[in-house]
């Protein structure tokens, strides 16, 4: 029992290989689905949803947060959405986005650009040459949005668990090394590890539930204690208190609420 | 026969999933201690043999031209040695220079950075950003080598099969996980590959002979051919075009040696400032 997630470039073979090994394990495969419950449960748009998590973020959008707000929900929804195990995740930022939870399989396929480029061109009727660019300015983006969002780049091989490159190995090949990756003890949900799951689950809908109107907020749970953390100083506490109020009663596993304005964020937080 | 070229970002690390890899598959193991052999071979000390697989060229260290010629005879003997055996190979930069041989199996393994860190620094008792910085710096500084000496990023996952990270799969499992993926058949040698690997070894002897006197050359076999394309002034074109030649074609089978001599556009412009 344990949650994987597989991040993918555009035409690399990860959408497949995450099916499969979904069917292989029978666990529940989850994708852009979750930016529908986020949409729902939010009353976003989900094309909002979709730019937040695909583009990275201007200028403007840097100082506006609207995009860290929509990420918080998507974040929200996934984190809800996997609580219980047994689900592959493929889609944007799985890996980034379940951060500090020890039974997270994190899995990143790749492929070679001239195969990528094939499968574009073949699919989109555009010539080689097109298609490779439309590649490579796809990757670029997403280097972006990670590097401007969590400061890392997705190449860096140190964020995940395995590498599979679908080129000699084929598909089949990748299914079996993650599932036979997934069935190792370490990755295995202990009750400790669920606790974070259940922590991370209620830190993620408390700052949903409070960055449109306070976006610096950072929340850390444990053990359902939650610590809100303010970077505005003790004008916007106060309101914060005011806010959260309601907060214990609409959200589950909270056993009480503290709100801190001084100091930097305790690690972990979201 | 079957290879499997592995890169790590701590040399003790690689060695110990390489001999257990070997041992688990009853292969042969190839390391740094080949280096021995090359050094009574072809007369170069170890340490410098040592030397150009670490450092990066400087003014004040090694020169460009004496690390090709290095790595040139590290090459040729690696190249030779996969091609007599089922062979696991560690920190001889195998993964760089076989990239083309399909039935390499190319695997990286990450350590864990608290085990590395340690590594890096031993006796030292570092912070996370202290540690953390350390690793950038030692990542930085084999990127820079691996550029430098084949033009590739030894650090980019795409010029790797699978990358391992050992922060929470165990040394064991990583090395079942290698045991099995070489059973695939698209790593198993057939005659085409196998052919790949044989001009990978006639281009690296040309190497060794070339580098010395023309440290610029691209080198290139296929079966009895070899290409050579290097820079030169116009006049000087047919001497160096038959020097090249001569000093190729003594390499046993190679019957028919091609060789392209490009402007030195710089040179011919310093001479016309003169």
């Amino acid at each position: 029992m344990c949650i994987i997630t597989i991040s993918r470039g555009s035409y690399s073979s990860g959408k497949e290989v995450a099916e499969k090994v979904a069917a292989c394990l029978h666990y529940d495969c989850v994708s852009r689905d979750i930016l529908l419950e986020a949409s729902d449960r939010y009353e976003v748009d989900e094309i909002k949803l979709v730019k937040a998590i695909h583009d990275a973020p201007s200028i403007l959008e840097r100082r506006g947060r609207k995009k860290e707000t929509y990420i918080a929900y998507i974040r929200s929804a996934l984190v809800s959405r996997v609580r219980s195990d047994n689900v592959v995740y493929h889609g944007l930022a799985g890996h980034l986005l379940l951060r500090g939870i020890p039974h997270v399989v994190k899995v990143r396929i790749i492929a070679d650009i001239d195969r990528r480029s094939a499968m574009e061109a073949q699919r989109e009727g555009i010539t080689l040459e097109k298609a490779r660019s439309a590649i490579i300015a796809d990757d670029e983006q997403r280097r972006k949005w990670t590097q401007s969002l969590y400061g890392v780049d997705p190449w860096d091989s140190s964020l995940y668990d395995l590498v599979v490159k679908v080129d000699r190995l084929s598909i089949a090949d990748a299914v079996d090394i993650v599932c036979d990756a997934a069935k190792r003890e370490a990755f295995k949900t202990t009750p400790a590890s669920q606790q974070k799951m259940e922590d991370l689950v209620t830190a993620c809908a408390v700052k949903a539930a409070l960055i449109e109107e306070f976006p610096e907020v950072m929340v850390l749970s444990e053990y359902g204690n939650v610590i809100i953390h303010s970077a505005s100083g003790g004008r916007h506490a106060q309101k914060i208190r005011k806010a959260v109020g309601a907060l214990e009663t609409t959200i589950g596993g909270i056993n009480s609420i503290e709100v801190h304005a001084d100091g930097n964020a305790p690690p972990g937080s979201v | 026969m079957t290879i499997i070229a592995i890169s790590s970002d701590s040399y003790r690390m690689g060695r110990e999933i390489g001999e257990k890899i070997s041992k688990r598959l009853g292969y042969r193991y190839l390391d740094r201690e080949i280096l021995k052999e090359i050094s009574a071979g072809s007369g170069i000390s170890e340490e410098k043999l040592l030397k150009a697989l670490e450092k990066t060229p400087s003014a004040l260290g090694m020169s460009a031209r004496d690390q090709a010629v290095y790595l040139a005879h590290i090459e040729k003997k690696v190249i030779g040695e996969f091609l007599k055996d089922n062979v696991v190979c560690h920190g001889l930069a195998a993964h760089l220079y076989v990239l083309g041989v399909s039935h390499v199996l190319k695997v990286r393994v990450l350590s864990n950075p608290e085990v590395l860190g340690k590594e890096l620094a031993p006796g030292k008792d570092l912070s996370g950003d202290a540690m953390e910085k350390l690793i950038g710096r030692n990542e930085n500084a084999r990127k820079r080598w691996s550029l430098k000496a084949f033009s590739l990023d030894e650090t980019d996952p795409s010029n790797y099969d699978m990358v391992i990270s050992l922060n929470k799969i165990e040394i064991n499992e990583a090395v079942k996980s290698i045991a099995e993926a070489v059973g695939y058949k698209k790593f198993k040698a057939m005659s085409y590959s196998l052919k790949c690997l044989k001009d990978e070894e006639t281009a690296a002897e040309a190497r060794t002979i070339l580098f010395p006197r023309f440290p610029d050359a691209q080198v290139r076999a296929n079966g009895p051919t070899v290409v050579v394309i290097t820079k030169g002034m116009k006049r000087e074109k047919q001497k160096k075009a038959l020097i090249i030649k001569e000093m190729v074609g003594k390499i046993p089978g190679v019957n028919f040696v091609e060789v392209h001599i490009v402007n030195d556009i710089l040179r011919q412009a310093a001479e016309s400032l003169r």
